[in-house]
């Protein structure tokens, strides 16, 4: 798709003078866009008037291809919906076929499962922190954000042998059991790294600049927030009180006693620093979920290695870390799926950055997107 | 003639005094900063990686010199020369030992002052040339930074023109006194991050903002084009640093004779690896933000600390 | 700026979602209402003290990376200091092996060190899932092997090792082998027992030249009472070690409970006494119609003999003391099973017989029934259809030949007649026969059933009779007439005196007992070597292996399915005694060895599963399944499709498949990155998949894979 830009266009203002605007082609290839996203800007001076974000550039048809896998072999293609979070779109595709199949898991699974997401989860924002204060200049958090999270991947590592692409939460349970020593490493990372988050938010959120640069940019009301279908961090950011542990709690999250942090402004101080807050309560959960575990199986055993559900249809969702992640799973009896579709929390909190954009200088712009934190392979899938 | 073979001798002595001091500044700018995020930096190449950064300038000078195709050719090759010759001119008028400045003028200060803005005209240029949007944007970015904080920079100096009596560097040295550290502290802070944002540097590194603007006004630059924006960044760098230490800290005062240059050195190492520290730690400023912090908060401390200084002068 | 949390915290967590303990993925009812507990915004205040905050905060990050600049560098100095890679580093594929160039491992050895073979398969995961689960560890996977390879008697040597009767075995046997099969994760399992009784077919037409005695090595002598499937067992291990052995059986033919139990239309007399005749040629002494106890007092073969086993089995069957249960036409199991095999003629001639029981033995005593002339056969049991405890084939031919289930019915009470003969049974609704912790407590309804019978069967269970066998010996009997025996070590209180099979483990399979009979075996040499018996004993390990769920057969090719079994047809087989199971054809038999996966051999076998579950179609694998040239032709993987996801590795039944630790994958050409059968054999060192860094020995390579 190659779609010629006037770099320069004429816009008649309400009182009748006569602007020349810039018009900015951000991306597809941009540092600041977190994935191939091409937002075309239109500018007044620095002032954003119109920020149009074009999506589809890593869209490889997941959602198509699935339905030419059988049941397991999606899981990989899952892996490679939200990269930055596997394990959410592995365990919400598998829930779904769970519920399709009426597979039963093992509660060890269950919280291996609950284990590995809350680690995704502070991956996934170590990630969105990192890079979001990257686009605001503050390359070294970003390696404070990634160095932690790279002991995560390391975790991750030891217990599934890869470092992105998972392939860990399989219909049924998980693939491995956690191997010798895991937890403990697991529980030193909880201890330390509530460490590192303390100081990343003295070093950042606490700094006057970052401060000035995030406080009332990109100002989200709690109403649009639901009008516009936005989940995860970023209603949460604005006040909106949602989220599917709490309030749909699947799997062994009722077990845990855990807080949901909400921001009270909607702006992207509020919306970074709220997924700062869940680090803590990934650390809370994920040191319940360890005490608690007991041994036992890890998946279901004798599970025919091609499924075929019964003719009907399944929908299930889980927070991911960028909001509710649903999949939904029509099956036609044969081991395929006949449909598959993702609803994807990144591709909704997108939808509001031109109205969030507006009015924003252009400094400000990729900053909103990186509160946003979309990851174009969920976005465009 | 005579004059123009020194000046022939000078430019070339100033050219690799900045290719030096770039060379070694990139390298401890990559040492600094990967100390502060927790790795090495550079280690291969030399002892330590010294010359890791002398293999990158190999390397950018043999690569292909591309201009764009939209470009206005002359001025877009002219203009990284424009911005690198004003700052390797500045370096004429630090006093680099007792008796002994390059350029020995009776407006050296002010010189120091006026030379190297002219250097926002190439970056200027440089943005405006490449027909790009992002580099325009960068180029009237840099272009409004360095005027507001060329104000700022200026009156932070002042109080030495008002303490010594005259702005000839030499004859500021002479009459400099250690009190005159306390003196002018919050001069030194008011003229390091002016000095930092006339260079260009985060956290105000506005006009090449990698993650807005890619990288600003010299975007469509390569090659031994690219180095030169760079070893203007540094060169900037250093001599802003030597100029600081030179008259907020004495300069080569601290050590006698002829080890007055290594005092020199020391202290304005000290001050470039602030900067860095400063540039590694702290996000970037917004544009509007940049120009609140030049006029709301520089320029009236910079009339506070005159006032100070004023103020002090009738009792000494 | 720490945690701000509104109000007490613990309060507000009390007032939160209060954990509900619920069953994992049951739905849930979704609260409305959470309260928020975590208010994350928060200011500089203003005014001066925000001022000062301002400056602060600045010094304060300037500290934070000061500080973290003085702390250990994390850096990996790349390339001296390699990257460590976890076990399970999901690097480039690699073979360990492959059909035609490796040979599947036979798992073999001598009886005395049979069992820490197995444990040592165990431990290391390379235990074949059917060779785990049998009791005896009989060696399916080589069986499958040889008999691929067209090596009928070697596999059926083999299989004797550990199954000393395969052609009855491959009759009777429930297979659990076939139940662990890993093939049936695919589609269905691999025939094991069929290809047992293959294997002694092919075997009988060659036995002659192949049996010949083993060499008497050892002067003891052993007498082993009983002629049953552990006696037996135990008989052959002890000859394999050279002791001479006599084998006293009170009937005048031998077999044991596999001749008076077992219907002949599941097991021909024939073969079983063939399979005895080769095992007197191969050196056993058998004693027929010697009675011990009554014909030979077991103080002379104590006296005589070096050890004695007791291996005797079952031989009264229990019947519920209903009312009426000494009525004429009240009969157990086994003499009812006795009668019908000995006689041809249980005198059910045109009557209607009721079975109590739902286990096997209740099948076959009802199959029996029909067999021999019954008007007509209900079979009754507590257990509802899904839990009875007979295996499911079993009833299943039961009821095609005609047999009627009347589930979850209990016993009441025998009605009877004037004549004191029974005329029907009563019967009483059973509604739950375990509790909760699975003990059996049956539960009764209030619904009685009445059911007009001309004969009852009760098939409840067995017991030992070894009174006789033991009287006038010093070996005494538990109140209840037991033997006590140690269930590990199959020793008795006397010394010398050794029990098997069922009169030790109850009421079994004739496998488990055959397994029993191994390990009285290994006793009986320690004892007799002056060894410590219970040196390094223990219960044998048998892993639990998953109970399978049915796979979707569709998509699979017909090749690929298992065999069926021909069957004679039902109106035709309920008649007589004649062979319900016919047995496979030489053709059938080769294709059906060659489905087998070879589990845990570290050899590719070619069966195409990788390439089945590779969701980028990366693998491409061919074969030749010829007897004697069977080998895996082409195997290819391209890796320029591979997406690491390791579903082909976990899916390999063999173990062959396996990721390397090698994460430098550049390669000058693409074609480079394709990897034949030769590239994927090649053993993987280093970090690089083209082997470069395996050649700079003295770079310590760090991604060891497995």
């Amino acid at each position: 798709m190659s779609v010629e830009i006037e770099s320069r266009e004429c816009v008649v203002r309400g009182d009748g003078g006569v602007v020349e605007q810039l018009v900015v082609n951000v991306g597809p290839s941009h540092p600041s866009t977190h994935g191939v996203c091409r937002v075309i800007v239109h500018l007044d001076g620095e002032v954003v008037t119109k920020a149009e974000p074009v999506i589809g550039y890593l869209h490889r048809g997941i959602e198509k291809m699935a339905e030419n896998r059988t049941y397991l072999q999606v899981v990989p293609l899952t892996d490679r919906l939200d990269y930055v979070g596997s394990m959410y779109a592995n365990w919400a595709y598998c829930r779904a076929l769970e519920r399709l199949a009426g597979i039963r898991v093992p509660e060890r699974a269950e919280y291996l499962r609950v284990i590995v997401c809350e680690m995704q989860r502070i991956a996934s924002h170590m990630m969105s922190l990192g890079s979001a204060a990257a686009d605001s200049g503050a390359a070294t958090m970003f390696i404070y954000a990634f160095d932690q999270r790279e002991r995560i991947i390391e975790l991750f590592e030891e217990l599934c042998g890869a470092r992105l692409t998972y392939n860990y939460v399989r219909p049924g349970g998980v693939s491995f059991d956690v191997p010798e020593g895991w937890v403990e490493t697991a529980l030193a990372f909880c201890r330390t790294h509530r460490a590192a988050l303390t100081e990343m938010d003295r070093l950042y959120f606490g700094n006057v600049i970052a401060r000035d640069r995030l406080k009332g940019v990109g100002v989200l009301s709690a109403a649009d927030a639901v009008a516009w279908g936005a989940s995860g961090p970023v209603a949460r950011g604005s006040g909106v009180n949602f989220d599917l542990r709490k309030h749909d709690p699947y799997s062994v999250y009722p077990r845990f006693d855990f807080d949901v942090p909400t921001g009270s402004n909607g702006d992207c101080y509020d919306r970074a620093r709220v997924r700062l807050f869940e680090c803590y309560e990934s650390c809370r959960i994920l040191e319940q979920a360890i005490a608690q575990m007991e041994p036992g199986p890890f998946r279901t055993e004798g599970l025919p290695r091609l499924l075929a559900p019964r003719p009907g249809d399944a929908y299930d969702h889980i927070e991911s870390a960028r909001g509710s992640l649903g999949v939904y799973l029509v099956a036609d009896g044969t081991p395929r799926p006949y449909r598959m579709k993702v609803r994807s929390p990144a591709f909704c909190n997108l939808a509001l950055l031109p109205m969030l954009a507006e009015g924003h200088m252009l400094s400000d712009l990729v900053v909103i997107l990186g509160s946003l934190d979309p990851v174009f392979g969920e976005v465009d899938r | 003639m005579s004059a123009l073979a020194w000046g022939a001798v000078w430019g070339l002595a100033a050219g690799l005094v900045i290719a030096l001091a770039a060379l070694i500044g990139v390298w401890g700018e990559r040492k600094v900063a990967g100390r502060i995020q927790m790795r090495i930096g550079p280690q291969e190449l030399g002892p330590f990686g010294l010359l890791q950064t002398l293999s990158d300038t190999v390397k950018l000078v043999l690569k292909e010199d591309i201009t764009p195709r939209a470009a206005d050719v002359r001025v877009f090759r002219a203009a990284p020369l424009i911005v690198f010759a004003p700052i390797a001119m500045s370096f004429a008028v630090v006093p680099y030992a007792a008796g002994f400045v390059p350029l020995n003028t009776s407006v050296g200060l002010l010189f120091f002052m006026a030379v190297p803005a002219i250097s926002v005209i190439g970056v200027l240029l440089a943005g405006w040339s490449s027909r790009n949007t992002y580099a325009t944007i960068g180029g009237l970015r840099a272009a409004a930074q360095m005027i507001s904080y060329e104000l700022s920079r200026t009156l932070s100096i002042l109080p030495f023109v008002l303490l010594a009596g005259s702005m000839r560097p030499l004859e500021v040295m002479d009459a400099w006194r250690w009190w005159w550290i306390p003196l002018t502290a919050i001069g030194f802070v008011v003229y390091l991050i002016s000095s930092i944002a006339e260079v260009n540097r985060g956290p105000f590194d506005l006009p090449e903002a990698e993650s807005e603007l890619v990288a600003g006004y010299f975007a469509d630059y390569s090659g031994i084009r690219w180095a030169i924006f760079m070893m203007a960044e540094y060169g900037g760098m250093v001599v802003a640093a030597l100029f600081a230490a030179a008259f907020f800290f004495g300069g080569y005062l601290g050590l006698p004779g002829v080890l007055g240059p290594i005092a020199l050195i020391l202290k304005a190492t000290a001050i470039v690896v602030l900067m860095i520290w400063v540039k590694w730690t702290f996000p970037r400023m917004r544009p509007d933000q940049l120009m609140k912090t030049a006029w709301k908060v520089l320029t009236p401390m910079a009339l506070v600390q005159l006032v100070i200084v004023g103020a002090v002068i009738p009792w000494l | 700026m720490a945690v701000k949390r509104n109000g007490n915290g613990g309060e507000a967590r009390a007032t939160g979602v209060e954990p509900r303990h619920h069953e994992v993925g049951a739905p849930e009812r979704t609260p409305h209402v959470v309260p928020i507990t975590i208010d994350v915004s928060n200011d500089f205040a203003g005014g001066v003290g925000g001022f000062f905050e301002r400056w602060r905060s600045l010094l304060t990050g300037l500290g934070i990376t000061g500080r973290r600049a003085l702390g250990p560098a994390t850096t990996v100095r790349y390339p001296r200091e390699k990257v460590t890679l976890s076990p399970r580093w999901r690097g480039a594929l690699r073979l360990r092996g492959v059909l035609g160039r490796d040979d599947i491992p036979i798992v073999s050895g001598p009886p005395t060190g049979y069992n820490a073979l197995i444990e040592g398969l165990y431990r290391d995961d390379r235990l074949p899932p059917c060779v785990g689960n049998c009791p005896a560890n009989v060696d399916a996977r080589g069986q499958g092997y040889f008999l691929g390879e067209g090596k009928a008697p070697e596999a059926y040597e083999l299989v004797r090792e550990r199954n000393i009767l395969p052609g009855v075995l491959g009759r009777i046997c429930h297979h659990p082998c076939e139940t662990a099969c890993r093939r049936n994760y695919y589609d269905e399992p691999v025939a094991i027992r069929p290809l047992h009784r293959y294997a002694y077919e092919e075997y009988a037409k060659v036995a002659k030249e192949r049996l010949a005695p083993f060499p008497v090595t050892r002067e003891e002598r052993i007498a082993v009472i009983g002629s049953g499937p552990s006696g037996l067992a135990a008989a052959f291990d002890l000859l394999q070690l050279g002791y001479r052995v006599s084998c006293y059986e009170k009937e005048t033919k031998p077999g044991g409970a596999l001749y008076s139990g077992v219907p002949s239309y599941r097991l021909p007399r024939e073969v079983l006494h063939d399979e005895i005749d080769n095992l007197v040629a191969l050196g056993l002494e058998l004693k027929l119609g010697v009675e011990v106890g009554t014909d030979v007092p077991i103080d002379y073969l104590l006296g005589e003999y070096d050890a004695v086993l007791i291996a005797v089995g079952l031989q009264e069957s229990r019947i519920l003391p209903v009312p009426g249960h000494d009525a004429e036409g009240v009969t157990g199991a086994l003499p009812f099973l006795r009668d019908a095999n000995w006689k041809g003629d249980a005198g059910v001639k045109g009557k209607r017989v009721l079975v109590i029981g739902g286990g096997n033995v209740a099948v076959d005593v009802a199959r029996c029934a029909l067999r021999t002339g019954a008007s007509e056969v209900r079979l009754a049991c507590l257990e509802g259809e899904e839990e009875m405890p007979c295996h499911p084939w079993e009833i299943e031919e039961a009821l095609d030949e005609g047999v009627i289930a009347m589930c979850s019915l209990g016993p009441e009470e025998v009605l009877v007649d004037e004549a004191g003969s029974v005329r029907g049974m009563r019967m009483r609704e059973c509604i739950s026969v375990f509790d909760e912790a699975g003990r059996f407590a049956p539960q009764f309804g209030e619904n009685y059933t009445e059911i007009d019978v001309d004969m009852v069967v009760f098939s409840v269970g067995q017991a030992p009779v070894l009174a006789d066998v033991v009287a006038g010996s010093d070996i005494s009997l538990t109140e209840r007439g037991l033997l006590p025996v140690d269930g590990t070590l199959f020793t008795t209180a006397q010394e010398g005196v050794f029990a098997s099979g069922e009169v030790v483990t109850g009421p079994g399979s004739a496998i488990a007992s055959i397994a029993t009979g191994h390990e009285a075996a290994i006793s009986i040499h320690r004892y007799l070597r002056g060894e410590d018996v219970a040196a390094d004993r223990v219960a044998r390990p048998v892993p639990v292996y998953a109970k399978y769920q049915p796979a979707t057969l569709e998509g699979v090719e017909d090749q690929r399915r298992r065999i069926g079994m021909p069957m004679a047809r039902p109106e035709d087989r309920a008649k007589d005694f004649r062979q319900v199971e016919l047995g496979y054809t030489h053709l059938e038999a080769l294709d059906e060895a060659a489905r087998c996966l070879r589990c845990q051999s570290e050899v590719c076998v070619g069966c195409t599963f990788c390439a089945r579950t590779c969701p980028d179609y990366a693998i491409e694998v061919e074969r030749i399944d010829d007897p004697g040239a069977r080998t895996v032709t082409h195997y290819e993987l391209d890796l320029t499709k591979c997406c690491f996801c390791g579903l082909c590795a976990e899916q390999c039944p063999t173990d062959a498949l396996c990721h390397t630790g090698q994460y430098e994958l550049s390669f000058f050409h693409r074609d480079l990155a394709i990897f034949d059968r030769h590239e994927m054999l090649r053993p993987a060192e280093g970090t690089r998949a083209t082997g470069r860094d395996a050649a700079h020995a003295d770079a310590p390579s760090g991604g060891e894979g497995r």
